[in-house]
């Protein structure tokens, strides 16, 4: 008898909870980032920011297709900095959870390998981490700084305030390798002579150059030759350092730099990998006037930016999901892309009337779509690149960047190599 | 001659070889997607995953259970295994990758116009399963035979080949070694003509996967029953005596070695068909140990006890990294402890550990009230007593 | 008034005095400086030409005023005020702020605060204003009017380095003003510094005689900074055959001086990355060595020791802490714990001494985490070697997780206090600080050790232990008393290890596991049971990886060859380099 009643009142429950389940209407969107692991420091951030678009949406009503407002429902899964992990997660949010969109990845080799997965199951990912751009697959839009969105201003820059001689050095990884490639061959195309580009060179059988630069495994703790090279390399004056070490590296290399002496009025050092976010672990007491590049900073005095930082800082007080850290936040350039991606599919959901990957894909490559976001507007290309504003920056000792030069709505262009290699075979070299 | 404990096993393993390769399959293809009884292809890939993780359990097992050798270094060979049928799927890409070029898409953006010398024999299924034979061999061979030689054992041999995967991890991710770096391998398309994208190509390999490690199971079991066995078993138990008694220890660690070194690298070669990428984080130190810890929960000695732990654990990372994405890694290494403390024999000696509990448990009691018998209360009773 | 108040009055007095700020006060304005004023104010406002020349004229006049404006204009702390009649006002703000965090401007024109119409002193916080900006350009030519006025700077690294740049400019006219200096100059490093940049500047004369005393005066002083203008002079074709030999033989010989600064160099770097190896495995060295565990949780007891240095040095800052919400929920409220330590606040020598105090708290808080693990897991694993493998990767595991929820994913910044940044140079090859620092604390950490074990009574209980432990234990020795202390020794090393490396690499959830693989190797090529053999290896490997980077030029193959060299070297001595002799068999 006890027993039937429990089973009643678990049955009637259970009934409870689903009915009230059904009363709102709501879509699976997937976040697919690594919240264990290596890639923890800089993903977990990407996480909170998608939970707070999310629930600003929400807060305002949701997603109106139909005549229906649909509820974002996020599936969080951890892909814990193991790239097999990260495909079977998001074959699992394409193929159980049957998410309408993934929001995620952050290094080159993830967004590879969950690329056929995505392709197979025709999903849609929406990639916001500067990269190399020698992709284009129509299941992934790419909110991301493309390398003439990044790399190229900053260099152009340089090279207007007068710099000669550029050392360039990475972590060893697709990302870095054919970033300084293709800086290798732009500034070849814009004749500075490769005695003046330090790091060396490797060259294949007929003498080819094939990669420019230094390079560094990841973790890799110990700068102290690689900064005496530099510190020779920049003695003549009028150098600087192309910096595309990513993640943990960069603490001891600058904490190196700075023990060596090395001031950026000296030799001036661009870091791509560097945001908001990382600096907070540098001493930047000590790196005043370093220089950055990205589509976003935090200190933009746009009144759209003051706005989002301020309901992002009452959203960490007052919000309670497990893992969000709510002390010395800082936002960066990709958490404000990943933001912004969620606004633009909102907004091609929304035109296309209906969240199957087709239609949205369709509205999307029509080019109509932008989002004016706190870094300003941003539009997707027809091939699924973005166009948005691109910043430079100085650091400052508070860890964040002053703005000294911006370039308004950079288209993203993919495949610059072979853009480069033509570029030179008609200039003769 | 057949206790009941291998009774047991030898039903169980039967019984789960039938489901594991032949029911599960039929399920996923035969029945409508939706019904209750629906395997999805999702989770026919996950457990041919499982199927290879099994396989480097056992090879561990094999070192370390049987043998007292503690290998921190299997997955390198996993991996090499891995790589070479990887150096095969992206030869047979063909043009179809993101440049649309006759070479594999990384040699492309790192600069190479033409195929480099070492990557020519691969478009031969044949060459890269014999690579897949002879390079790990190779290599497992020539540092067995220089470590057992020089009598390197126990911890030292463990770290031993920690620093030989931690090498062979930071020679693979240099993009100079040709082996795709960091992004290792990936964006397969066909394997032997057939697509890799199909449930059918999926199901076939899950179905390989099943068989292999059936074949390494029975392999192994009949290794464990004859005379070479018995020796391995011996030397986990007391090396110097098996020495004294004139048997070449080191020959046979050779083998052994040699041996888990091939079955990790057929675990390697069928599991990145399924996974779809290699990459040479797989060879960290970090991945050998969690192999480690697969066969420790399982229960090592035993054959079965590596396949229950990699299942298991793996499973239960696959549900943690969802459930509960923050407090997952506490769970592991908690459990870690705890198997390593409290339960020796792994899950597999679970049941023998708890009926010794019980005896123990009752021993005890039945003690306690023997003593109470035999050690009546004090004469005071006799004086009440009184013949009236 | 007592005795006691006088004293008191007197410390009150110099407490004021000492927190008197460097800020630009107010002044009473001496002719001169009254001119600089309007010069720096008009610099700050015009663009151009115009400020080229005013930033000339600022250059020449040698005020330290000039020198101190314009370095904060570089630092972007000059602010431009749009006063309400349009126009712009140069100010800078004091360092004072009230209560609501604003200070008072301080006018660069004539010194005198900030007033509004009605005469009242305005205040601003610091986003209020905009400050002046700058691009690079302009903050070359900032930095060069900076370098002219630090010619005559107190400080002779200041002096050094404005030396160097204007040797590097290829202006000529400097020739006069660097020749001029040069009888002022005392400082040998300073004076070495102008004659090259008089060289380097007599480089780019017409006179072939004075090119050719340059040339050979450049290879006289061995100037690395000079090579590129060599270079470039050297690819001149009407150069007279002498000269282009002059040439050819001076930038040998500064390639042979390069050559040799690698080389002391590359040993020094050798030496440094040696004694940060050993400073991580000596922890290791003991508990394995020692107690035959193995402590995969060592990476993590180097953390513990890192993260308590920040634990510090933000007591000493702003305070410090820390929330956790565990996804679990009793009676409906998740479960939350948190911690809040309020900070001291403290400035200038003080706060600099942070260091200092967190050397021995890293030690004691590792080895108290590590006599937990001892006590709680470690004693029952003795003789199980294997087994304590695995559990303590368990424990790492599980440490690694509470150190990203306590003080988040990131990396976390902890700063080196600033006696241990800069760098000593010899004949061109730097030393820095914090690693002859290191190395030092090394050392004493070396003696240290060895004098705890050679010379007290708990070294000797704990060879005995280690010998052989069951007789220790009939001869009366507290087997478990001497485990615990030992294995917390071996932490607490582990952690003095971490306070160090916070101040060279980064400080991270899992920076333990970039230094776990390192250490074993040190300890097992040394040889286990001994501390003299961790040394030499630690030494040893430390060379050969920076010689091997110096020779390949690539940092990794070092690392591979390194290792594939252990391996080899295990052959030929499988247990290291010095071994305990026993009468045992294995």
């Amino acid at each position: 008898m006890k027993k039937l009643l429990k089973l009643t009142t678990l049955a009637i429950a259970l009934a409870a909870i689903a009915i009230r389940g059904q009363a709102q209407d709501t879509v699976k969107v997937g976040v697919l980032h690594s919240l264990s692991g290596t890639m923890a420091i800089s993903e977990t951030s990407l996480r909170d920011m998608l939970l707070f678009a999310f629930d600003q949406i929400n807060a305002a009503g949701g997603i109106k297709v139909g005549d229906k407002m649909y509820k974002i429902e996020p599936v969080v899964v951890d892909g814990a900095s193991n790239w097999p992990l990260f495909a079977e997660k998001a074959k699992e949010l394409l193929e159980q959870d049957h998410v309408a969109v993934v929001f995620g990845c952050w290094t080159s080799v993830s967004r590879k390998s969950v690329l056929p997965v995505f392709e197979k199951d025709d999903g849609l990912l929406f990639y916001p981490v500067q990269f190399e751009g020698e992709e284009q697959s129509e299941n992934v839009v790419y909110t991301a700084e493309a390398v003439n969105q990044q790399a190229i201003p900053a260099v152009d820059y340089l090279l207007a305030q007068g710099v000669k001689k550029f050392y360039l050095l990475g972590t060893d990884y697709v990302y870095p390798r054919t970033t300084n490639l293709i800086l290798y061959k732009y500034l070849l195309a814009h004749g500075v002579s490769p005695e003046d580009i330090g790091g060396g060179f490797d060259k294949d059988d007929s003498g080819k150059v094939i990669s420019a630069g230094k390079y560094v495994p990841f973790g890799y703790t110990d700068f102290q030759q690689i900064v005496a090279d530099i510190k020779q390399f920049a003695a003549g004056g009028d150098a600087c350092v192309i910096n595309t070490i990513n993640g943990d590296s960069n603490v001891p290399f600058f904490k190196e730099i700075v023990a060596a002496g090395l001031t950026p009025d000296e030799c001036p050092i661009v870091s791509f990998s560097l945001a908001e976010d990382e600096l907070r672990s540098i001493p930047t007491k000590n790196l005043v006037g370093e220089l950055g590049c990205w589509s976003y900073f935090m200190s933009l005095k746009t009144p759209e930016n003051k706005d989002f930082l301020a309901k992002w800082n009452a959203w960490l007080q007052t919000e309670d999901y497990p893992g969000v850290v709510k002390e010395h936040r800082v936002v960066d350039s990709p958490m404000e892309l990943s933001y912004d991606g969620v606004y633009l599919w909102k907004e091609a959901v929304e035109k296309a009337g209906s969240f199957d990957v087709d239609a949205v894909r369709k509205v999307l490559d029509s080019g109509d779509i932008s989002f004016d976001g706190p870094s300003g507007k941003i539009t997707v290309q027809p091939n699924q690149y973005t166009t948005k504003n691109v910043y430079i920056g100085t650091t400052l000792a508070n860890g964040q960047f002053e703005i000294i030069k911006q370039f308004p709505q950079v288209v993203g262009e993919p495949w610059m190599l072979k853009k480069l290699d033509t570029e030179l075979a008609a200039q003769g070299k | 001659m057949w206790r009941k404990s291998t009774k047991i096993e030898l039903i169980a393993v039967t019984a789960a070889a039938v489901i594991i390769i032949i029911i599960l399959p039929c399920l996923n293809a035969y029945t409508a997607a939706g019904s209750w009884l629906h395997i999805s292809d999702f989770s026919i890939n996950v457990y041919g995953k499982y199927l290879c993780y099994a396989m480097l359990a056992i090879s561990v097992d094999l070192l370390w259970g049987y043998t007292g050798l503690l290998s921190l270094g299997q997955a390198l060979f996993f991996s090499l295994g891995g790589y070479m049928m990887g150096m095969y799927l992206m030869r047979m890409i063909g043009s179809l990758g993101q440049y649309h070029e006759p070479i594999p898409d990384f040699l492309v953006f790192l600069g190479w116009s033409n195929l480099p010398y070492v990557w020519k024999p691969f478009s031969s299924f044949a060459f890269a399963m014999l690579m897949a034979v002879l390079l790990p061999g190779l290599l497992s061979g020539i540092f067995g035979y220089l470590a057992f030689r020089s009598r390197i054992r126990g911890v030292y041999f463990s770290i031993l080949t920690q620093a030989l995967t931690y090498a062979a991890c930071l020679l693979f991710f240099r993009n100079s070694l040709l082996m795709g770096g960091n992004n290792g391998f990936t964006d397969f398309k066909f394997i032997l003509g057939h697509n890799l994208d199909s449930s059918a190509t999926q199901r076939g390999l899950y179905i390989c996967s099943g068989v292999a490690l059936l074949l390494v199971y029975l392999f192994c079991k009949w290794l464990t029953t004859t005379k070479f066995g018995k020796i391995q078993r011996a030397i986990r138990d007391s090396e110097n005596r098996v020495l004294f008694s004139g048997y070449s220890t080191a020959n046979f660690k050779l083998f052994v070695f040699v041996l888990a070194a091939l079955i990790a690298s057929l675990g390697g070669l069928l599991y990145v068909p399924q996974v779809g990428i290699i990459n040479p984080s797989e060879m960290e130190p970090a991945r050998s140990l969690e192999a480690v810890m697969w066969v420790a929960v399982g229960g090592r000695g035993t054959l079965v006890g590596p396949i229950l732990g990699a299942f298991l654990v793996n499973a239960l990372k696959s549900w943690a990294t969802r459930a509960y994405p923050d407090l997952w890694l506490l769970f592991l290494g908690g459990m870690f402890i705890l198997v390593t403390l409290f339960m020796p024999k792994g899950v597999i000696g679970l049941p023998a550990q708890l009926a010794a509990l019980k005896k123990k448990f009752i021993a005890r009691k039945a003690s306690l009230a023997k003593t109470v018998e035999s050690n009546p209360p004090p004469a005071a009773e006799k004086t009440l007593v009184k013949p009236e | 008034m007592k005795l006691v108040s006088k004293p008191l009055f007197w410390w009150l007095g110099v407490l004021l005095c000492l927190k008197v700020d460097a800020a630009p006060a107010p002044s009473s304005g001496v002719e001169g400086t009254n001119v600089v004023r309007q010069e720096l104010a008009q610099a700050i406002l015009s663009n151009g030409a115009e400020q080229q020349e005013l930033l000339d004229k600022l250059a020449d006049t040698g005020s330290t005023l000039a020198s101190d404006v314009l370095d904060a204009w570089t630092m972007q702390e000059v602010y431009l005020y749009v006063a309400p009649d349009g126009s712009s006002v140069p100010v800078m703000l004091e360092s004072q702020q009230d209560a609501e965090g604003r200070s008072r401007a301080i006018r660069i024109d004539d010194g005198q605060f900030l007033k509004d119409a009605t005469g009242k002193e305005l205040r601003f916080g610091e986003s209020d204003l905009n400050p002046a900006s700058t691009d690079m350009r302009l903050r070359r030519a900032i930095q060069h009017a900076l370098d002219m006025l630090a010619l005559s700077d107190p400080d002779p690294d200041a002096r050094y380095a404005a030396v160097d740049k204007l040797g590097n400019s290829q202006n000529e006219s400097y020739i006069l003003l660097l020749q001029g200096r040069l009888a002022k100059e005392k400082n040998a490093q300073v004076k070495k510094g102008i004659k090259e940049a008089i060289a380097t500047l007599q480089l780019g004369d017409t006179n072939p005689a004075v090119q050719m005393a340059a040339v050979k005066q450049l290879a006289t002083l061995n100037s690395i900074g000079s090579l590129d203008n060599l270079n470039q002079l050297a690819a001149n074709t009407n150069n007279s055959p002498q000269l282009a030999k002059a040439i050819q033989s001076a930038i040998g010989s500064i390639n042979d001086h390069i050559w040799w600064v690698n080389f002391y160099g590359t040993i020094f770097h050798g030496i440094s990355l040696g004694s940060v190896l050993l400073l991580v495995a000596l922890g290791l060295a003991i508990t394995f060595g020692l107690m035959g565990i193995i402590n995969m949780a060592h990476g993590e007891m180097i953390a513990v020791g890192a993260y308590t240095t920040y634990v510090i040095q933000n007591i000493f800052g702003s305070g410090f802490g820390f929330n956790i919400t565990l996804p679990f929920s009793i009676m409906g409220k998740p479960i939350a714990f948190g911690l809040n330590l309020p900070g001291l606040n403290a400035t200038g020598w003080f706060y600099q001494s942070y260091f200092l105090f967190a050397i021995p708290l890293s030690f004691l808080t590792a080895a108290l985490v590590g006599l937990l693990l001892e006590r709680t897991i470690i004693q029952f694993l003795y003789r199980r070697p294997l087994e304590s493998l695995l559990a303590t990767w368990g424990v790492s595991l599980a440490l690694q997780q509470i150190f990203r929820m306590v003080f988040g994913a990131n990396n976390v910044q902890v700063n080196s206090p600033n006696w241990l940044l800069g760098h000593y140079t010899v004949d061109d090859v730097s030393f820095d600080y914090n690693r002859i620092f290191v190395i030092g604390f090394v050392i004493l950490i070396v003696i240290g050790t060895w004098l705890l074990l050679a010379k007290t009574r708990l070294g000797l209980l704990i060879r005995a232990v280690m010998q052989n432990r069951s007789m220790a234990s009939c001869m009366g020795v507290r087997t478990t008393r001497v485990n615990m202390l030992t294995f917390a020794f071996g932490s607490g090393l582990a952690g003095l290890a971490g306070a160090f490396l916070s101040q060279i690499g980064n400080v991270g959830p899992s920076m333990g596991q970039t230094y776990i693989v390192d250490s074993f190797m040190t300890v097992v090529v040394g040889g286990v049971g001994n501390i003299i053999g961790t040394v030499y290896s630690a030494l040893g490997i430390g060379t050969a990886d920076q010689v091997l980077q110096q020779l390949t030029g690539s940092p990794v193959t070092g690392k591979i060859v390194v290792l594939v060299c252990i391996i080899l070297f295990l052959q030929w001595k499988p247990s290291g380099l010095f071994t305990i002799r026993s009468r045992s068999l294995d």
